[in-house]
């Protein structure tokens, strides 16, 4: 009992930052992934009194990524197609320029209001639309639950921290003695704690595989029969055998770390 | 002979405060059997504890086995101490280990290999009268029992200096003679110097030996 007891109490706080970890990597992940298609599927269009290239554009905002000029034909078409041919040459003539530009980034309101002042710095920028309100609804949205999951992750790592460090307590209290006189022997700090970090290293290497296969029951029974499409089309990104790699690293660093700041902590008498 | 411990005008404090010994000088030659005494608090373990470089002189010089204690290294510490046997009043035994691994801490230590440990654990136990108890706890021995597994253990790497602290401090009359009879054996059949802090030199001891006596001011007599 005291030896389940032993390895639980390191296991288990370690289960947590690892969970907290990779839900952050694979969070990250697919929301990037998402934060992509919704920054492809975006677009500002400008009504510009000349043609501009996208230099143009570029030294009036960084943001800038693509631009792509509308075609007066189709625009025309599409208003009225009786128009004779001369009509629609006059049209061209009058019309100003439309372009679409799509932005590296998905930007929040601000920076969508910051990205058209600058452009109606300009003279030749004679009207900007930022379709601000389908953009709000779909980054607010966004943005909450990305909130409310990186509140999540970090009060859960901050728990498994905090017992770490309980933890580091105990292991001060069961180990500082044995530590002591093997010191006044002439133990290396190595050997000094060599008990400990063997025990630490298997509990590090239990507490990964325990991760893993939580998430990787989460990647094939509970995502592939949710409908969240942001989880659902990011699937095979949520959790790969490079994951397995990186929680037993980062296991095993948490767990070396708690074992020298306690071994560091043991003073002579 | 040559000196094991010299010791030239040594003062020790903690944390500078009062000084605890006070401009002490004396010598320690090899295969000495030699008592430190003095009243509570004179700073007889305090002076113990210098020998093994858990404090370290604040005025003075204290050369143990050659090497200085006011500037020597941790690696030079650590190797010092491999090479000496300690004996503490409370044993200092680690309770989750076996008599066994307990006795032969000294050599797993210096990385000697695991038919070695057991040779030498077999013979230890067998000195110190505890065969057949290799595999009980120290928690499982009497007092005089979980005494004679310390000084088996400061005795397995046949070290040129053993310090022991009170080591009878917490035994009966016929324990102490027990503990008594090994100490002097190792000085007389294995040529170690041994150097005991107590409060009292036993009335039946039978080498020579030497006598420093601190008094309550710190300072650092021999009697002879």
């Amino acid at each position: 009992m005291r030896f389940i007891k032993q390895h639980i109490s390191i296991i288990f706080p370690l289960v947590a930052i690892l969970l907290g970890l990779e839900f952050f990597i694979v969070f990250d992940r697919a929301t990037k992934n998402y934060e992509e298609s919704l920054r492809d599927g975006y677009a500002m269009l400008v009504v510009a009194k000349d043609e501009m290239s996208i230099d143009d554009f570029k030294a009036w905002d960084s943001h800038v990524y693509r631009v792509a000029e509308i075609e007066k034909e189709s625009i025309v078409s599409r208003v009225d197609t009786t128009l004779n041919k001369d009509k629609v040459t006059t049209i061209h003539e009058r019309m100003p320029n439309f372009y679409s530009i799509k932005l590296d980034s998905y930007l929040d309101d601000e920076g969508l209001e910051g990205v058209k002042q600058n452009f109606l710095k300009s003279d030749k920028v004679a009207r900007v639309e930022t379709f601000d309100t389908v953009h709000r609804s779909n980054y607010g949205l966004f943005s909450f639950i990305k909130f409310s999951f990186q509140t999540f992750i970090i009060f859960m790592s901050m728990l498994g921290f905090f017992l770490i460090i309980k933890q580091m307590e105990v292991w001060n209290y069961l180990h500082a003695d044995r530590m002591k006189v093997m010191n006044i022997f002439g133990a290396s700090l190595f050997l000094r704690s060599k008990v400990l970090i063997n025990l630490a290293f298997i509990d590090a290497i239990i507490s990964a595989m325990l991760a893993s296969a939580i998430f990787y029951i989460i990647q094939n029974s509970w995502v592939r029969g949710s409908n969240i499409a942001i989880l659902k089309d990011n699937i095979d990104k949520l959790f790969s055998a490079y994951d397995i790699f990186s929680l037993i690293m980062a296991s095993i660093a948490i767990a070396m770390v708690a074992v020298f700041l306690v071994v560091i902590n043991v003073k002579e008498e | 002979m040559s000196n094991i411990i010299l010791a030239r005008n040594l003062s020790l404090t903690y944390d500078n405060e009062e000084k605890i010994i006070s401009d002490a000088t004396f010598s320690v030659r090899k295969g000495e059997f030699v008592f430190i005494t003095g009243p509570s608090g004179s700073g007889k373990s305090t002076l113990l504890k210098s020998f093994y470089g858990n404090l370290k002189p604040v005025e003075g010089k204290l050369i143990m086995g050659g090497l200085d204690m006011l500037t020597i290294t941790k690696p030079k510490l650590q190797e010092l101490r491999t090479h000496l046997g300690i004996v503490f009043q409370d044993y200092r035994l680690i309770n989750e280990w076996t008599v066994e691994r307990n006795v032969v801490l000294p050599l797993w230590i210096a990385g000697y290999s695991k038919e070695v440990q057991a040779t030498q654990a077999k013979r230890l136990l067998h000195h110190v009268k505890l065969s057949g108890k290799e595999h009980k706890y120290p928690l499982e021995l009497s007092g005089g029992e979980q005494q004679r597994v310390g000084v088996a253990r400061a005795l397995a790497k046949n070290p040129f200096l053993i310090l022991a602290d009170e080591p009878t401090g917490n035994l009966d009359e016929y324990s102490s003679n027990v503990i008594w009879d090994l100490l002097e054996n190792a000085c007389q059949q294995l040529d170690t110097t041994v150097v005991v802090v107590t409060h009292r030199i036993p009335t039946i001891f039978n080498i020579p030996y030497k006598h420093l006596q601190i008094d309550s001011k710190g300072k650092v007599h021999e009697v002879h």
